[in-house]
This record gives C-alpha cells, sequence and structure tokens, in this order.
C-alpha cells in the first residue's frame, strides 16, 4: 500500500496542505483553504479507490497534526472532517478524474461536475463538523459564519441546529472553490508523475 | 589511486545518461552520494533543518577528513533550503564527507560556487573519495579521465541566436534611480539604510554581495513584492513606486526556473503574462507572436509542451522569453549560466551585450567570472546596508 | 521529562480539559500551570504569549456574539426561556478557558523541546517508523514548498499575474500562485525519485536515524502522567456527581 511514490505523495500533498495557508495570506484572500492536498491525493490515485482514500487520509491527518502542532492548536478536532473528506474525494470526486484532465478541456462537464463533488464534499463536512464546533467552540471558530450562527441563535434556533444550518450555507461554498482547485492543479500535473504515482513504472527521463 | 572522471560535452548530449550508468554500476556496493543540477537536488530532502541533514548521513565508522561545515553553529537549526544554492553543495560536502559512500556523482553542482569554494571542493573530493564522476560546464581539473559524450548532428532544444538578435526590439530604457532607501524586515533586521544608486541603461550591471546581504531584498523592492520603510525611486523622469502601482520596470529571469512559470505551458505562461499587462497603460503592448517567436529560438519545439516536463537545462533556457521580450526596460537574470554549456554561455554574453547596445539595462547575478569577463559591466556590489557601484 | 511523558500529559489534559466543566477547567489550570512553571519554565512565557494572541481574539468575539448578540446560553434556548446576558458571558468565558488549556498544553509541551531538532524529538517518540518517516519527509516538504512560495510570489508579483495587496485579480488569479508552487514541488520530487535517493538509497538512512534511543519514564513522566490522570479523574467525578 505505501510504496515510496505513494509515501511521497501522500507527505506532499500533506505538505500543499499546510503551505496553501501561507499563499493564502500573501494573496490577502479572506478564506482559508485547507483541504486542497487531501483531494487532490484521492484524484493522483484514481482508479484504485481504496488506495485513493487510504492515502488521501493519512495525508489529511498528518496535515491536521502537523497544523495543529505548529500552527493552529483547534486543527486536530476536526480530523475526522478530514477522514470524511478524503472518503468522499476518493469514492467520488474521482470519478471526474478523466474529465478534469480532459483534453481539449470539457468546460461544461467539468464546473458541473466541480460543484456537485463540492456541495456533497460541503454537505458532509458541514454534518461532521457541527457536533465539534458546536461543543468545542459553542458554534464560533473565528469566520464570519459565527453571525449565521448568532442569527439562527436568536432566533430559537439550538445550537446545534444553528451551526449546521450556518455550516450547510457556507460549507459547500468553500469545498467548491477547493475541489476547482485540486481539479485544476490535477489537470497541470505532469504524466510523468502521475504515472510514477499509479505505479505505472518510473518513466524515462525526458 | 582514485578514479576522477569528467564527462565532457555539449548541452543534452548524453551527459546526465552517461553519470546515471555509473551510478547504477556503484548501486551493487555501497551506492554514490549524489549532488544533481537542479534546486535542493544537493540535499536528501528528508530533513529540516542543517544539523539533521549531517545527522542523518553521518556514519561514526568514516575515516575521512571532514569538509567544512559552510554555516556556523548559530546556524544548525536553520532550514538547509534556506541556504544559498552555493552553500547546500557546500552543505552536501561535508555531508559526503561524514559518511560511508566512497564514491561521488556530481551534476553541474559546483557551477555554483565561487572560485574559492570551486577549487577547495575539487581538491576535497580528489583527496576523499575512492571515485569522482563529475559533470561540469567549465575546464577539467588536471590529470582527470575526460570521457567526451559527442553532441548530436541535431541537437534537441537548439537556441537560435542569430533569430533572437533579430527579434531584438530596441528599447529607449530609462535610467533607473534609487534614494533614501531604508528597508528592515519584520524580525528587525536592517538591510537597507539611507542606499541610493543610480542605473543608466544601455549598460550591464553585475550584482554581487555576499550570502543575505541583500540582493534579493533589492530585486523583491524593484519589482513591488516588498514595501520599503522609504525610498524614492524613480524610473525616468518618472516617479516609480511598484509596490503600489505594480512593476514596469524589470523583468525576471530567477536562478531555479521553475519558480517563475505563470502557467503549465508556455503558451499559457506567455498568455497570462500578455493579459497582465492590460493593467499597465504605461507599457507597450507585447505581439504575442513575437514572444512565441522568441521562445522558439530558445528551443521550444511548441508552446503546448508540458514545461515541467522539459530538462532543466532546456527549461533554464526558455524562462529567458519574458525578459528577452522585451516588455519592461530592466532585464535581470540570476545565475543564468548554470548547467548551461560554454557555447551557450558565449553566446549569452553577446547576447546581452547586444542588449544593452539596443537599449536595455541589464543586471546579473552569477558565480561564473568566465562569463562575466565576456561581458562589459560594472558591479554593483550589496553589503553594509547599502548600494556601491564600481 | 521525556518526548514520550510530555505527550501522554498533554493527551490526558486535553481529553479532560474536552469533557470538564468550569470547575474541572479551574482545576486543570493548576495542574498545567504546575508544569508550565516547573517543567517548562522560562519559554513557558513564550507558550503563554503564542496561547493568549491566538485566545484572546477568539475569546473577544465569542463574547461579542454570546453576549451582544445572542443575550442568553444554549442551555437557556434550550429550555426556552428568557435568560440572561450574564449566562450568556459565563458560557463564553468556559468555552474560552476550555480551549485556552487546549493552547496552552500543546505550546508548553512543544516547548520542552523547542531546543531540539525534529529527528532528534521525533526519534524519541514511541511511534511505528513509517510514521515517523512520513512526519520528516513531510515536514522537509513543507519548507521546500515554503521557499517555493516565496519565490513564485516575487515572480509573479513581478509579472504582474498577482498583486502584492488583496485585488481582484488575486482573487482571479491567486491559484496560479498554488500551481506554481506544485509543479515546483513535484519536479523537486521527481528528480529526488529518479536520481538522489535510487543512488544513494537515501531512504535507507532514515531507520537509524530515526531508531528510537529508548529512554525508560522518569520521574517527571510519572509525577506529571499521574497530575494529568487525576486531573482527569477529578473531571469525570465532577461531571458524574453534577449529572446526579
Amino acid at each position: 500500500m505505501f510504496s515510496t511514490p505513494r509515501l511521497i505523495t501522500i507527505a506532499l500533498c500533506a505538505a500543499l496542505n499546510f503551505a496553501i495557508g501561507a499563499i493564502v495570506y500573501l494573496v490577502k484572500l479572506p478564506i482559508y483553504l485547507d483541504s486542497i492536498g487531501t483531494i487532490l491525493c484521492a484524484l493522483l490515485l484514481f482508479p484504485d479507490r481504496w488506495a485513493s482514500f487510504i492515502c488521501a487520509m493519512v495525508a489529511g491527518l498528518t496535515s491536521v497534526a502537523i497544523i495543529g502542532l505548529l500552527v493552529n492548536p483547534f486543527y486536530p478536532w476536526f480530523a475526522f472532517t478530514s477522514v470524511c473528506i478524503a472518503a468522499v474525494s476518493a469514492f467520488i470526486t474521482s470519478s471526474g478524474a478523466h474529465i478534469f484532465r480532459a483534453r481539449p478541456a470539457q468546460p461544461g462537464s467539468f464546473a458541473i461536475r466541480v460543484i456537485l463533488y463540492g456541495v456533497i464534499t460541503g454537505v458532509i463536512a458541514a454534518i461532521v463538523s457541527a457536533p465539534v464546533v458546536a461543543y468545542l467552540f459553542g458554534g464560533v471558530t473565528g469566520s464570519g459564519s459565527a453571525f449565521i450562527v448568532a442569527m439562527f441563535l436568536r432566533s430559537g434556533q439550538q445550537l446545534m441546529n444553528a451551526v449546521l444550518l450556518s455550516g450547510l450555507a457556507a460549507d459547500p461554498v468553500d469545498k467548491v472553490i477547493q475541489v476547482l482547485i485540486a481539479a485544476l492543479l490535477y489537470r497541470s500535473t505532469p504524466a510523468d508523475f502521475i504515472a510514477l504515482v499509479r505505479g505505472s513504472g518510473m518513466p524515462a527521463r525526458a | 589511486m582514485g578514479r576522477f572522471e569528467f564527462i565532457s560535452g555539449p548541452n543534452f548530449s548524453g551527459r546526465s545518461a552517461a553519470l546515471r550508468e555509473t551510478m547504477q554500476r556503484n548501486a551493487a556496493g555501497d551506492g554514490t552520494f549524489y549532488i544533481g543540477p537542479y534546486a535542493e537536488a544537493a540535499l536528501s530532502g528528508l530533513t529540516s533543518t542543517v544539523r539533521d541533514e549531517v545527522l542523518l548521513y553521518r556514519n561514526v565508522a568514516a575515516e575521512r577528513p571532514v569538509f567544512p561545515l559552510p554555516v556556523g553553529d548559530e546556524a544548525l537549526l536553520r532550514d538547509p533550503q534556506s541556504l544559498s544554492g552555493g552553500e547546500q553543495v557546500l552543505l552536501a560536502l561535508h555531508c559526503f564527507s561524514q559518511s560511508a559512500y566512497r564514491h561521488i556523482a556530481i551534476d553541474t553542482a559546483l557551477e555554483q560556487l565561487d572560485p574559492g569554494n570551486r577549487r577547495g571542493a575539487f581538491d576535497y573530493v580528489a583527496l576523499a573519495a575512492e571515485s569522482v564522476t563529475l559533470i561540469d560546464n567549465r575546464d577539467p581539473p588536471d590529470g582527470w579521465t575526460v570521457l567526451p559524450q559527442e553532441p548530436f548532428t541535431k541537437p534537441a532544444f537548439a537556441i537560435d541566436w542569430p533569430k533572437l538578435a533579430e527579434l531584438i526590439e530596441p528599447h529607449a530604457a530609462s535610467g533607473l534611480s534609487i534614494s533614501g532607501l531604508n528597508f528592515k524586515y519584520r524580525n528587525g533586521k536592517s538591510i537597507f539604510e539611507n542606499a541610493r544608486v543610480t542605473l543608466e541603461p544601455g549598460r550591464a550591471y553585475r550584482v554581487s554581495g555576499v550570502n543575505g546581504a541583500g540582493k534579493t531584498t533589492l530585486f523583491k523592492l524593484l519589482v513591488g513584492a516588498l514595501v520599503p520603510g522609504c525610498a524614492t525611486m524613480t524610473l525616468g523622469n518618472e516617479t516609480y513606486r511598484p509596490w503600489r502601482d505594480g512593476n514596469r520596470a524589470l523583468s525576471l529571469a530567477t536562478q531555479n526556473p521553475d519558480q517563475q512559470w505563470c502557467g503549465a505551458t508556455l503558451a499559457e505562461d506567455i498568455a497570462r503574462r500578455c493579459k497582465a499587462l492590460t493593467a499597465h497603460p504605461h507599457v507597450e503592448r507585447i505581439d504575442a507572436q513575437r514572444v512565441q517567436a522568441l521562445a522558439a529560438a530558445l528551443g521550444a519545439a511548441s508552446l503546448d509542451t508540458h514545461l515541467y516536463e522539459l530538462p532543466l537545462a532546456a527549461r533554464k533556457r526558455l524562462s529567458w522569453t519574458w525578459p528577452f521580450a522585451g516588455v519592461h526596460p530592466w532585464v535581470m537574470l540570476d545565475e543564468p549560466t548554470v548547467g548551461q554549456d560554454r557555447a551557450t554561455r558565449e553566446n549569452l554574453a553577446q547576447y546581452m551585450t547586444l542588449m544593452c547596445a539596443r537599449g536595455y539595462g541589464v543586471m546579473f547575478v552569477t558565480h561564473d567570472d568566465e562569463f562575466a569577463a565576456q561581458l562589459p559591466h560594472r558591479v554593483l556590489t550589496v553589503a553594509d546596508r547599502a548600494l556601491r557601484l564600481t | 521529562m521525556t518526548p514520550n511523558g510530555a505527550a501522554v500529559f498533554a493527551i490526558v489534559t486535553l481529553a479532560a480539559a474536552v469533557a470538564a466543566n468550569l470547575r474541572g477547567l479551574g482545576t486543570l489550570c493548576f495542574i498545567v500551570a504546575a508544569f508550565a512553571a516547573t517543567e517548562v519554565r522560562g519559554p513557558a512565557l513564550t507558550a503563554l504569549r503564542r496561547s493568549i494572541l491566538i485566545m484572546l481574539p477568539l475569546a473577544a468575539f465569542m463574547l461579542a456574539v454570546w453576549v451582544g448578540i445572542v443575550g442568553r446560553s444554549p442551555a437557556e434556548i434550550a429550555a426556552r426561556v428568557d435568560g440572561s446576558r450574564l449566562s450568556a458571558f459565563a458560557y463564553a468565558a468556559t468555552v474560552s478557558l476550555r480551549l485556552f488549556i487546549i493552547i496552552f498544553v500543546v505550546q508548553a509541551a512543544l516547548m520542552c523541546f523547542h531546543n531540539e531538532s525534529p529527528f532528534t524529538a521525533i526519534r524519541a517518540l514511541t511511534l511505528p517508523l513509517p510514521v515517523k518517516r512520513l512526519v520528516v519527509l513531510t515536514l522537509s516538504l513543507i519548507a521546500t514548498l515554503r521557499h517555493a512560495v516565496d519565490r513564485s510570489h516575487t515572480a509573479l508579483v513581478s509579472s504582474g499575474v498577482i498583486t502584492r495587496r488583496l485585488s481582484l485579480r488575486n482573487v482571479m488569479h491567486g491559484w496560479v500562485l498554488i500551481q506554481s508552487v506544485w509543479l515546483t514541488a513535484i519536479t523537486t520530487v521527481l528528480g529526488r525519485v529518479r536520481d538522489k535517493w535510487p543512488a544513494e538509497n537515501t531512504l535507507v538512512l532514515l531507520e537509524p536515524a530515526l531508531r528510537p534511543i529508548v529512554r525508560p519514564p522518569g520521574t517527571a513522566d510519572v509525577i506529571w502522567g499521574a497530575a494529568a490522570l487525576t486531573g482527569l479523574a477529578f473531571v469525570i467525578f465532577e461531571r458524574v456527581s453534577g449529572a446526579a
């Protein structure tokens, strides 16, 4: 299962999850994209879906642990969310792998699949994260979605419901962006590297 | 008596393949310590501090003289990838000296060293290794066995220098003037204090300075990636504030060509750069077809080839496309000759001289004194928080 | 204190913090403060400063939301009573204190080894070798990506594809920076996998470098492990007696 190329892919994708934070900071974007590496790992190992899931899960958990220790100590509490994102990416999102790399590009199919897979990933992430956000963070994680939670709470919704509804409003948008970027990265990844990762042998040097 | 082999020949003549064959022969035994040509190729890729890099390779049974570590004890917890290219090569040699490897293979990595360190490296490997296999674009050391690789009759990625020269558009570049430059990083380290310099167009400037002096910081300030504490910059008669208004002075070719691409293919890269120019009414519109012709003259068989599937030496050449396109009046090439054969280096020096003659300003960083000697230039020294022209 | 001992202390205390009510959190504060003062000492101030920097904005935000906007606690919402801002404040304070302890425990445990390199710290942990190998490889690649981010950012700003400040251009083209960094990293890795690692058999060198130097638990490990377990037991007792 964990050949050298797969080990490298896991480490690279985990490192990408970590480094994306630095990129987002430099380009001053008010979002945090923390699972692009996990989704990309699953795409790279398609069509072996079990390998895809396990490697993506390990990549996600590795990045969660390292980010938790070095940057954001709240991250590890969302480890199970990372596992679920890996599962969705391996068993659902990776079905679009051939469309994502199709040349010439098929913009319509590409866009539909990105939106569909992003929404599914976002819904599942919101459901799985809700108990952590509700109990550990009191519904407030420091992002703007806290105001949506507050709005639902004022209207009489209980905390768990308010967090869930807020997550369902925000997470799909966030995950659509992440699936889009992962798909674009997958599209631009050299064929050499994909062949190496999928075990098609060490490609000849150009 | 050790075996010292120097694989000579032009780019793309099969030198790296020959080197790999040698390494494969040693694979059944102890293996070969390898220092490659690309960025971070000197390092193991398995550690995140200098101390750990040495620890990884250290073999207590090794009984040869130790090659000096290029950094002091205070830098042992530094990330080895934060060292300059030359320091990484020297660190690799230190690790080799501490290891159990008897063979060493080096693919053009020594070109990143200044002359003194380069001589020291040759002397050391000749003394300490049982066998050395070296690819280098300079002259072989005395006494080494030269294994020439014959050039192909139709070399891959050949540069059409006459065509490139035809494609230079004359440019009446403006002078670049900097005064009152103050810059300090957030950690408090002051890089420039009241620095000033005036650079005239139509000339070449070799930018020199020790690692950490501020060469890279200067380029980042000139292209607007960093904001100075205060500075007055002018481009010709106009105030130049790239950190606010964007870069319109300098085209950059980075030392590692892979860190400057704006796309996965050359077509994507050129298209995005051309589109980005629409934000600058001051900059003349660039003819995309001319840029494509430049790329073809630099050896690109197709603009749709995936850049990262090309050999490093080819990518390095193609990284000159945008600077040679003449979009900006000034051009900066960082270590342009690393990994390039003698003929390419000579032609590049002539081409850069021609660019100066056609009105461009050229800045370059290099450890290659032979290359610099072929290109009339002044030296811009970055040191002691100041800029000095000699 | 050994890294394993610090890890055990941190994990047990974190588990206790998640389960604790306000009284439990108070007890944990005392245990963690004692740990920081005796085991971490000087660097504990750095851990404290970092924890405050992380937690203060979040706590302020939490108070603003719960006290300023919602005006009652979750229990009062569930019971459908009007509630009070005071109970909202108590709730937000409890959550903030819990989060602060979580942050501080991790920072303080890490500070025990701030002078050690990743190799020596990871080597000392009782983890399977494949896990250690993955962690060191990931840390090295993080460094590779970070340098690539810095260089690529300069190059893309110089070409005008992205800007230094927030802009619509960055929203549309920021992903080009991610692509550049990703492709640079792949090229670096491919080079290593093709040339350096097979020639040197480099990965094999990791085994002796990461083989744990067995350090039996010392007095500090036992004391603080016991303290953490005592804290956990108290928290559970509080929960059970509170429920009863």
